[in-house]
C-alpha cells in the first residue's frame, strides 16, 4: 500500500505558515506584555520576535529570516506609503519654518551622532553611514502608536511629518555615501557614481508612475472606501514588487508614492487613508521580524558607544525642534514632547544595517553592533516615549486604550 | 453689582459670537488643537476676541460692539482671515456649519477648564454630543423691560432664523433629513427651551431668584434658551442660529435681527402675548426639519402659511428700518436665497451628492469659509 499522498516528515512549512505563526506570536506577545506589564503592545510584538529568533529559541533561523524579507518589505512598504501620504507639501509651503525645523532636525541629529561616533574612534565613512541610519525615526512605531491612541494634534501631525522627512533624508544620505564605500572597495568611478543615481532616480520614477496610476484609477473607481482600499493595496504591493525586482529602494519608492499621491491629488479623488485592521497585520509582522533580527549579545560590549549614540541622537533632535519650535508655531512644551515622540528606532534601521552590511561586510562588525544595539534599546524605550508624549500632549483619544 | 442688574446699552447695538469647527487636513475629522491655535491667536492683534469652547475641536469668535452691518461684516472678515491664517500654520482647516458631518462624539475631549469639566460631569454624554456650532447674536437694549419685550416678540421670528441659518443636515455620518440637526442636540438639555412668559424685568428677576433658590440654576448661563436676556452685557442674545458657512451670511443674519429689533422696540407694533409660545415648538420643528420649505403658524393672525412667505413679508416689512440702518443689501441677499429656496444645508447636501464623501464635503466647506473661489472642475 502506498501512502504517497502523505507529506514527508518533518513537513516543510512554507510562507503561509510562517506568516500565520508570526501573527499569532505577535498577538500573544503584545497582549501578554500589555496585560502583565502595562507596556505598549509593540514591545510585546518585538519580544515575541526575540523569543522566536536565533538569539533565544532559534525557531526562526537566520535562513527563515532571509525568506521573510519579502514580508518585511511589504510591511515597511505599506507603512512608509502611509507616512508619505501624511506629508502635506502645502503645509510646509505655508509654514516654512516647519520645513526648516524638519531639515534641521535631521541635520542636527546626523551631526551629533557622527561627532560621537568619531569621538569613539570609528572610521569616518562608517561613522557617517551609522549616523545616517540613526537620523531616521521608526515610521512603524510612530504610526502604530498614533493609530492605537487615535491621536490627533500638533505633536502627532508634526511627528509624522518629521518622521517622513528624516526617513527620506536618512535614505538619501545613506545612498549618497555609497560611492565612497564603493571606492573603498576598489570599484570604478563610473559604477560608484551611477549606483546611487540609479537607486534614487529609479525609486523616485517608480513611485511617480505608481502615484499617477493610483490617482487615475481612483478617479475611475470613484469615492468608495472598499474599492479604493483594494486599489491602494494593489498599487502598494505592485510598487514594492517592482522596487525589489529592479534592485531599487522599497522605502524611497513607497514614500514617494505616498507623498505624490497626496500632493498631486488636485482633483480630490482620494478618500482619507484608512488601512484599519488589515493594515495592523503588517505592523505586527514587521515588529516580530524586527525583534527576531535584534542583537542583544553585543550590547554589553559596546554599551558606552550605544549610550552615547542614543543620547547624541536625542540631543540632536531636541535641539533643532526646540530651537525652531516657536518659529514653526508651537509652544515650547509641545516642542519638547515632539522631540521625545521622535525617538523610536526599529525595522527601518535594521533593514538599512542589513542592506549596508550585505554590500560592505566591514560595516557589519562593531559599528553594525552599535547601531543594532541602539535599535534594540530604542525598540523597547521608543514606543514608551512616543506613547508618553502623545498622552501628555493631550492628543490621545480618551476612549482609546494604550498602544 | 448684582448679576441681575441690567446694564443699559446704547439702543440696537450689535455683536456676534460664532462657534467654529477645527478640522484636520488629512481626513477632515475634527482635530484637537484649539489650545495651540488659541496660543497663536493670542499673539495676533484682533478687533474682537477668540475664546475656547467646550471641546478642543472648537473655538469661538466674538466681535466687538457695532452700530450696523457694514462694520460688523468688515470686522468678521478680518477675524476670519486671521483665524484661517493661524490655523493654516498648524495645518488645520476652519469651517462653519452647525454640526461636523461625521465626527464621533465619543472621541471628543472636553476643554480642561473648571466650568467645562463641571458641564461634563453634570451632563455626561450630552456634553460631548453638544459638539455643535452656533451663532449667537446680541442686540443692545436700553433696559431690562425692553429686553423682556424683545425676547417675547422675537420668539415669533425664531423659525426665520433657524431656516435662514440652517447648515447642519449631516450628523455622526448620517443625513438626518433635517435642515438643522444641531437644534436637536440643544433640545436635550433640561434648561433648553424658552423664557417663561413674564411681563417685565421685575417679574423676570423674581422668577430667576426662585429658580436659584430652588437650586435649578446657579446663574443666567445655565439657561440654554433660544433667546435670553443677558443683563451683564445689556443685550438680548439669540442663540438659535447654526453657524453659517460664510461670515457674510453671519453678518446678514445679525443685520436682520437688528432691523427686526429696531422695528419692534421703536414701534411696539403689539403687546407681548403668551400665545406666541403655544405654537413655538411646532414652528421650531418645521423650520429645523424642512427649513425654508417648512410651514409656519402665525401666533397672532392664527393661520398656517409657508415659512418662506412669512420670511419674505417680514423682510419687506422691516425695509424702512433696514434702510435707516444701512443694511438693505444684507436683507436683500437673505430675501434672494429665500426666493430661490436655498440655504447652507442645501449647499452641503449638493456638495455631498457631487463628491460622494463627507470628508470632501468638509474640505469644500472649509474652502468656502476661507473665501476660496470654488474650482471650476469641482
Amino acid at each position: 500500500m502506498s501512502l504517497g499522498f502523505l507529506p514527508q516528515l518533518p513537513p516543510a512549512f512554507g510562507q503561509p505558515a510562517l506568516f500565520g505563526a508570526l501573527l499569532l506570536a505577535g498577538l500573544l506577545g503584545g497582549e501578554g506584555v500589555r496585560r502583565l506589564l502595562g507596556l505598549p503592545r509593540i514591545t510585546g510584538y518585538v519580544l515575541a520576535g526575540v523569543l522566536l529568533g536565533p538569539q533565544v529559541s532559534g525557531l526562526l533561523a537566520p535562513g527563515a529570516l532571509g525568506e521573510a524579507r519579502v514580508l518585511i518589505d511589504l510591511s515597511l512598504g505599506l507603512i512608509v506609503f502611509e507616512l508619505g501620504h501624511r506629508l502635506d507639501a502645502q503645509w510646509l509651503r505655508r509654514n516654512r519654518w516647519l520645513f526648516v525645523a524638519a531639515l534641521a532636525e535631521s541635520a542636527f541629529c546626523f551631526g551629533a551622532v557622527l561627532a560621537v561616533l568619531l569621538a569613539f574612534g570609528f572610521e569616518p565613512l562608517l561613522a557617517a553611514t551609522a549616523a545616517a541610519i540613526g537620523t531616521a525615526t521608526s515610521p512603524a512605531v510612530v504610526l502604530l502608536v498614533a493609530h492605537e491612541l487615535r491621536a490627533a494634534g500638533q505633536v502627532t501631525e508634526r511627528m509624522l511629518v518629521f518622521t517622513a522627512v528624516n526617513s527620506m533624508l536618512a535614505y538619501v544620505a545613506l545612498t549618497l555615501l555609497l560611492p565612497f564605500l564603493h571606492l573603498e572597495h576598489a570599484m570604478s568611478w563610473r559604477e560608484a557614481l551611477l549606483h546611487p543615481l540609479y537607486i534614487l532616480g529609479g525609486s523616485a520614477l517608480v513611485g511617480f508612475v505608481a502615484s499617477l496610476s493610483l490617482l487615475w484609477l481612483a478617479g475611475w473607481v470613484g469615492k468608495r472606501e472598499d474599492r479604493q482600499f483594494i486599489l491602494l493595496v494593489a498599487l502598494v504591493v505592485l510598487a514594492v514588487g517592482a522596487a525589489r525586482s529592479l534592485n531599487l529602494s522599497v522605502v524611497v519608492t513607497l514614500i514617494t508614492l505616498g507623498m505624490l499621491a497626496r500632493n498631486f491629488d488636485y482633483e480630490h479623488v482620494l478618500l482619507p487613508l484608512r488601512f484599519g485592521y488589515g493594515g495592523q497585520l503588517f505592523f505586527v509582522i514587521l515588529f516580530v521580524l524586527t525583534g527576531a533580527s535584534l542583537e542583544f549579545t553585543a550590547v554589553p560590549a559596546v554599551a558606552a558607544a550605544v549610550g552615547a549614540f542614543i543620547i547624541a541622537r536625542y540631543l540632536g533632535k531636541s535641539l533643532a525642534i526646540v530651537a525652531f519650535g516657536r518659529l514653526s508655531g508651537v509652544r515650547p512644551a509641545t516642542a519638547g514632547l515632539l522631540a521625545l515622540a521622535l525617538q523610536p528606532m526599529s525595522g527601518l534601521a535594521v533593514v538599512m544595517v542589513l542592506d549596508t552590511a550585505a554590500m560592505y561586510p566591514a560595516f557589519g562588525g562593531e559599528l553594525g553592533a552599535v547601531v543594532l544595539s541602539a535599535v534594540a534599546v530604542l525598540e523597547i524605550l521608543g514606543p514608551i516615549a512616543t506613547q508618553f508624549a502623545l498622552k501628555r500632549a493631550g492628543e490621545a483619544d480618551p476612549a482609546a486604550g494604550s498602544a | 453689582m448684582d448679576e441681575m442688574d441690567f446694564t443699559s446699552s446704547a439702543g440696537l447695538t450689535l455683536g456676534v459670537e460664532l462657534e467654529l469647527q477645527l478640522a484636520q487636513s488629512h481626513d477632515y475629522d475634527l482635530g484637537r488643537d484649539a489650545a495651540e491655535l488659541l496660543a497663536r491667536l493670542a499673539r495676533v492683534k484682533l478687533p474682537g476676541a477668540v475664546k475656547p469652547e467646550i471641546t478642543e475641536s472648537m473655538i469661538e469668535l466674538n466681535t466687538s460692539i457695532h452700530r450696523g452691518h457694514a462694520t460688523l461684516a468688515a470686522e468678521l472678515d478680518v477675524m476670519r482671515d486671521a483665524v484661517v491664517q493661524e490655523a493654516g500654520m498648524l495645518n488645520l482647516r476652519v469651517c462653519g456649519g452647525g454640526t461636523h458631518p461625521f465626527h464621533s462624539w465619543s472621541a471628543r475631549r472636553i476643554f480642561p477648564t473648571e466650568r467645562f469639566k463641571h458641564i461634563l460631569e453634570r451632563y455626561g454624554y450630552l456634553a460631548k454630543q453638544f459638539t455643535v456650532f452656533g451663532q449667537h447674536i446680541h442686540i443692545g437694549c436700553a433696559s431690562g423691560d425692553d429686553a423682556v419685550y424683545l425676547v417675547h416678540m422675537m420668539t415669533r421670528y425664531v423659525p426665520h432664523f433657524i431656516a435662514l441659518s440652517a447648515a447642519s443636515p449631516f450628523y455622526q455620518g448620517e443625513d438626518t433629513s433635517f435642515q438643522s440637526s444641531r437644534l436637536t442636540a440643544v433640545n436635550a438639555f433640561p434648561l433648553a427651551g424658552h423664557m417663561p412668559f413674564v411681563e417685565d424685568w421685575a417679574e423676570f428677576i423674581e422668577y430667576f431668584h426662585k429658580m436659584r433658590a430652588l437650586g435649578v440654576v446657579e446663574s443666567m448661563k445655565d439657561f440654554y434658551w433660544d433667546i435670553r436676556p443677558k443683563p451683564e452685557f445689556g443685550t438680548v442674545e439669540m442663540r438659535i442660529c447654526d453657524t453659517p458657512l460664510t461670515v457674510a451670511r453671519a453678518a446678514q443674519l445679525a443685520a436682520y435681527a437688528q432691523a427686526l429689533a429696531k422695528w419692534l422696540l421703536e414701534e411696539r407694533p403689539r403687546p407681548a402675548r403668551r400665545a406666541v409660545y403655544l405654537v413655538n415648538a411646532f414652528n421650531r420643528f418645521e423650520a429645523a426639519r424642512y427649513g425654508l420649505r417648512g410651514q409656519f403658524i402665525d401666533p397672532f393672525e392664527e393661520r398656517k402659511r409657508p415659512l418662506a412667505d412669512d420670511i419674505l413679508d417680514a423682510l419687506a416689512g422691516v425695509a424702512p428700518q433696514a434702510a435707516a440702518l444701512e443694511s438693505a443689501d444684507a436683507l436683500g441677499a437673505l430675501a434672494a436665497d429665500v426666493r430661490r429656496g436655498y440655504s447652507d444645508a442645501d449647499w452641503l447636501r449638493e456638495r455631498f451628492a457631487a463628491n460622494g464623501s463627507l470628508a470632501h464635503t468638509v474640505r469644500e466647506s472649509a474652502a468656502r469659509w476661507a473665501g476660496d473661489k470654488p474650482r471650476a472642475s469641482g
